[in-house]
């Protein structure tokens, strides 16, 4: 009977009942759409410090990831690299070695990481296939080298180029070797562009005199906000002397970053739903507060105050059901065509370098549920909150002062 | 002048009404102006702690030292600095000298970055120098004291006062080692400062070098950021008698930098472009209704004879009064935020993990605003269009309704 | 390689004709008159053994004074032919296996040379022992002296104090301790298995030894040394690196 009555009400004063509901769709929708282009950001925050060089776990002999010791290796036991790769959860696993020494192309000598991988493994954890400014991503076999951009031009090298490594093998020796240069990689980041060389595994096992052994396992996983719990569920199937560690670990200057995003992001948050809030607050509030005399009409007829309040509550809840249905399926259209369009920036901006991630020069927006209940939950707060006191005050009226009332 | 007093009379009347519009409108352009100022300040706390740390507002190098790094183009510095330093705007000179090589102590050697500096200059405006005690400062442009990376200092197994030897390229080719003694610790929290800087007295690096009173950079700190451009051309001249030395704007000399910022900007933006369009529909669905709600009142004051002409007229002028009180105390409410945020600052290191800085250079966990009037009055301005806007269309509706029809309207 | 050059120092001190009093600044100067411009080739063997390898290298040196260094390897097949050039303060590496010559910059000169526990820099270094240090006679026994060196205030120097242990009949080095700037002891080099090489009575054997990793050691061996050969400085040159 309420209801209604509550419908009828919303239906017969269609001008103030659409004014209502676009303003509180279109807060609605803006606002999943502004947290959407957070989560866009952050999605690509945490894409650029795992995708471009860690991956989001790194198996590897304890203490290796903070000394690099040479002789912290492991055997790379391909049982154990497929049985990673088969595990839930986990997308990709490369197995990597890796050396500094010397760089060298005719006269120029240069300081370099090199890193041997495997070059489809890879491609499962990395982007550097990607991120090619020039030459061709080696093939399987292929004793061809990936050479950061910035360290190609201190050297002079070119794709086709021939390289000469130099470093102090695992026996004691001078390991040297000429590789070929496939191709030139350029993510952004100075410190690998300046100093990284991706090799094949054999070819630096080789050089290295360490046949068969890897230093770490690279992983890629779905969750990789999760990935401490994925770490411990590894634990079982994983030889007791290696340790993981995850991408939060491995770059704890990235997590800093990442949380003071967060921070930057509460605060945003709470400025939009505040402005989002105040609006709504406002129109509802207005659009109960002007029908005192209708109240007033309503009590003279004989209805009981507590039904009075009850209709109006329950015509905003009404109202605020629709706004919130079409609002949020407009935020996610929105949210959508962000996502997959986005604003470029490339013509201001070139890729930026942010505490050892790299940021392409794009704003783009990801979908997460959590950015679609919480704005719901709050504005259906806001809305009743909103139609509260107006309708106690209603219930509260005489009739006779609500019916003089303008 | 007798519509402004009537509308005056006619806010007042409905004294719920013009409050709750009020509120909503000047609650809207405090969150508004506060959060821009807040932003604004942040920016360019960013910018400021970046530049200090890096390479100036304004960075002199000779020819593309900036991307290459190459220890062959020095300049003479010949009191450059000085003369820069005393122009108006400039707050500080500083002159530096970058080489890499070798630190060794007892027990180990590791490549390092040696950076040398003029220590009075560096110290009043280095952010790294912030956490520094006052005694592991130092002072002497041609000391042996050095300060170095927390990390490098572990890894070299050394201690506060202890020796080391760092060895650099010579210009002529060949390899200098000097020795140095640890004074202080750098501890940035930015990994690759402190795993190899060793900062030394400008003149100590030079010479190890062998290119006495030339350096590699000149980064100058201006007072107001906004001053860049116009002092760029004028530092430029003072390098003038310097064969292919260049002054540079920071955004060129720490492209990194400028991009992180502007990437965050252009993200913040277009957040702030939500906020406002947010604010818009609430603003505009407020003032409608409140207006739409009053068509029987315009029916009444038609009925009394009232031309459509003044009735407009007549909103107009509630809806210009409305919104310059909304300026009014939405202004008042952003200038009361914007003055704490600048003096007090938003505090975050509650809402942080215990320790985290990152540099004093990409996050300071106290956010403080800063004031831009101008933006602020056109926000205050903003919403004044707002009211004269939303108005529009009910006067004019209000003003063609027959009287009778617009008194039965609810 | 400051072993290789402080045992040439060392042999030379041996030979110094001291007179009565023991004016240690004048030993050494006496001993850096004599070096200069005198030159030296020898057969080496050089025994490694680290924490993580053990190895063997058979060399042949030369030397021109302090500031001239080159010496190529013999065995094993798999680095026959690697050769290292010291010039003044400058040191190149030749590969044979790709035919290149690699300077060493500064910052990889403190990386292990030939996987032993000399550094590259050592190399460079060389010994400036009589101009980096000044000397104390710390103790003097019926068989030998031993004089303390401390590093002069502003000596390139990471050591805090040197230890000399010097036979008094032969003037013979026996051992040299290293101490850092908390007179804790580093390392240390012993001399022994003193005999007649090159038409001179010299230790034919040095050990290194790192203190704080007790199972390292590097040892050299001197199986042949021939002094004052007709080598200019134009034989220490990037051909003569490449040559062979």
């Amino acid at each position: 009977m309420l209801l209604r009555l509550a419908f009828r009400n919303l239906w017969r004063n269609s001008r103030r009942t659409l004014l209502t509901l676009s303003a509180m769709v279109v807060s609605s929708a803006l606002l999943i759409l502004a947290l959407g282009v957070f989560s866009g950001m952050f999605a690509d925050m945490l894409a650029s410090v795992t995708e471009q060089y860690h991956g989001h776990l790194v198996i590897s002999r304890p203490g290796y990831q903070d000394d690099r010791n040479m002789f912290a290796h492991f055997v790379a036991d391909p049982t154990l690299i497929d049985e990673l790769r088969s595990y839930p959860g986990v997308r990709g696993a490369s197995p990597r070695l890796r050396a500094f020494g010397l760089l060298a192309h005719g006269d120029a000598t240069r300081p370099a990481e090199l890193l041997g991988i495997d070059p489809e493994r890879e491609t499962e954890v990395t982007s550097f296939a990607q991120q090619l400014i020039a030459g061709h991503y080696p093939e399987r076999t292929e004793a061809a080298a990936l050479i950061g951009s910035g360290l190609a031009k201190k050297l002079g090298v070119v794709p086709g180029d021939d390289l000469v490594f130099l470093t102090q093998a695992a026996d004691g020796s001078l390991g040297n070797d000429l590789i070929t240069v496939s191709g030139i990689f350029e993510t952004g980041a100075g410190n690998r562009d300046n100093a990284l060389v991706l090799v094949q595994l054999p070819w630096l096992q080789r050089l290295l005199v360490l046949p068969g052994k890897i230093h770490e396992l690279a992983l890629t996983i779905d969750e990789p906000m999760a990935a401490a719990e994925q770490a411990a569920s590894l634990k079982a199937g994983l030889p007791a002397d290696l340790e993981t560690r995850t991408w939060g670990q491995l770059l704890p200057e990235m997590q800093e970053v990442i949380a003071s995003y967060d921070v930057s992001r509460l605060i945003l948050v709470t400025i939009l739903y505040a402005a989002t809030g105040l609006g709504i607050l406002n129109t509802i509030f207005m659009s109960v507060l002007e029908r005192s005399r209708e109240f007033g009409i309503l009590m003279a007829l004989g209805m009981q105050p507590r039904q009075v309040r009850l209709l109006v509550l329950l015509e905003t809840l009404i109202l605020a059901l629709i706004s919130l249905i079409l609002g949020v399926a407009a935020g996610i259209v929105m949210t959508l065509y962000m996502q997959r369009i986005g604003i470029d920036l490339s013509p201001y901006l070139s890729a930026v370098t942010y505490a050892g991630g790299t940021l392409a020069p794009r704003l783009s927006a990801a979908l997460d549920g959590k950015n679609l209940l919480i704005p719901a939950t709050a504005l259906l707060l806001v809305a009743l909150a909103a139609g509260y006191f107006p309708a106690r005050r209603a219930a509260r009226l005489k009739p006779v002062e609500a019916l003089r009332e303008d | 002048m007798n519509f402004l007093s009537l509308a005056w009379k006619n806010l007042w009347r409905n004294r719920r009404r013009t409050l709750i519009t009020l509120s909503a409108l000047g609650l809207s352009l405090f969150l508004l102006q506060t959060f821009h100022n807040l932003s604004f300040g942040v920016y360019a706390q960013m910018v400021d702690s970046g530049v200090r740390a890096g390479s100036g507002h304004i960075a002199l190098y000779r020819s593309d030292y900036a991307q290459s790094r190459d220890e062959e183009l020095s300049f003479a510095e010949a009191g450059l600095s000085a003369a820069i330093a005393q122009k108006p705007g400039v707050r500080a000179a500083l002159p530096r000298v970058y080489l890499p090589g070798l630190a060794q102590s007892s027990r180990e050697s590791r490549g390092i970055l040696l950076m040398g500096i003029d220590p009075a200059a560096e110290a009043e405006v280095n952010p790294f120098w912030k956490n520094l005690p006052e005694e592991e400062g130092i002072t002497d442009s041609e000391g042996r004291d050095a300060l170095v990376g927390a990390r490098l200092l572990k890894e070299l197994k050394l201690e506060i006062g202890n020796k080391f030897v760092v060895t650099v390229q010579h210009r002529d080719g060949e390899l200098t080692a000097e020795l140095l003694r640890v004074r202080g610790v750098l501890r940035t929290g930015l990994k690759e400062i402190d795993a190899s800087m060793v900062m030394v007295g400008r003149e100590r690096a030079a010479a190890m070098a062998g290119i006495p009173g030339e350096i590699h950079e000149l980064a100058v700190i201006l007072e107001r950021a906004s001053d860049q451009s116009r002092l760029l051309p004028v530092l430029a001249a003072l390098a003038d008698n310097r064969p292919g030395v260049r002054a540079v704007p920071w955004e060129v000399a720490m492209p990194n930098l400028s991009d992180a910022i502007r990437l965050d900007y252009a993200s913040q933006k277009f957040i702030f472009a939500v906020i406002l369009l947010i604010v818009t529909i609430g603003v505009v669905n407020t003032l409608l209704m409140a207006v739409m709600e009053r068509i029987r009142e315009f029916g009444v004051l038609l009925a009394i004879g009232t031309t459509p002409g003044r009735l407009r007229l007549m909103i107009w002028h509630e809806a210009l009064l409305l919104g310059l009180l909304s300026m009014l105390l939405g202004t008042l409410l952003g200038s009361a935020a914007t003055w704490y945020l600048t003096a007090r600052g938003l505090d975050l290191r509650t809402l942080l993990p215990a320790g985290l800085e990152f540099g004093g250079v990409v996050f300071d966990p106290v956010l403080r605003a800063a004031w831009d009037v101008r933006w602020m009055l056109q926000m205050g301005l903003y919403v004044v269009g707002l009211c004269l806007l939303a108005s529009i269309y009910p006067a004019i509706k209000a003003a063609r309704v027959p009287p009778a029809e617009a008194m039965r309207h609810r | 390689m400051p072993y290789a050059i402080t045992i040439v120092v060392l042999f030379c001190l041996g030979l110094a004709s001291c007179a009565s009093a023991l004016d240690m600044r004048e030993l050494i100067r006496q001993v850096e008159t004599q070096y200069r411009g005198s030159s030296a080739q020898a057969r080496v063997s050089m025994e490694v053994a680290t924490d993580n390898w053990r190895r063997t290298l058979e060399m042949e040196s030369w030397s021109l004074g302090r500031e001239h260094f080159l010496t190529r390897i013999l065995e094993p097949p798999k680095e026959k032919g690697v050769a290292t050039l010291k010039v003044r303060k400058e040191v190149w590496n030749y590969l044979p296996k790709v035919d290149r010559v690699i300077k060493i910059p500064p910052s990889m000169m403190g990386g292990a040379w030939m996987g032993s526990h000399i550094t590259n820099d050592d190399l460079v270094k060389g010994s400036q022992v009589d101009e980096d240090y000044t000397f104390a006679l710390l103790e003097e026994t019926a068989t030998s002296w031993r004089i303390e060196c401390l590093p002069k205030p502003e000596a390139a120097v990471v050591w805090g104090k040197l230890v000399y242990e010097i036979e008094k009949t032969r003037k013979l080095p026996v051992r040299i301790d290293y101490y850092d700037e908390a007179q804790k002891p580093v390392r240390e080099i012993i001399f022994d298995e003193v005999r007649e090489i090159g038409g001179r009575t010299l230790p034919a054997r040095m050990t290194v030894r790192p203190l704080d990793k007790p199972a390292e050691r590097t040892v050299m061996r001197y199986h042949d040394i021939a002094f004052d050969l007709a080598l200019g400085e134009d034989f220490f040159s990037l051909r003569t690196l490449k040559a062979r």
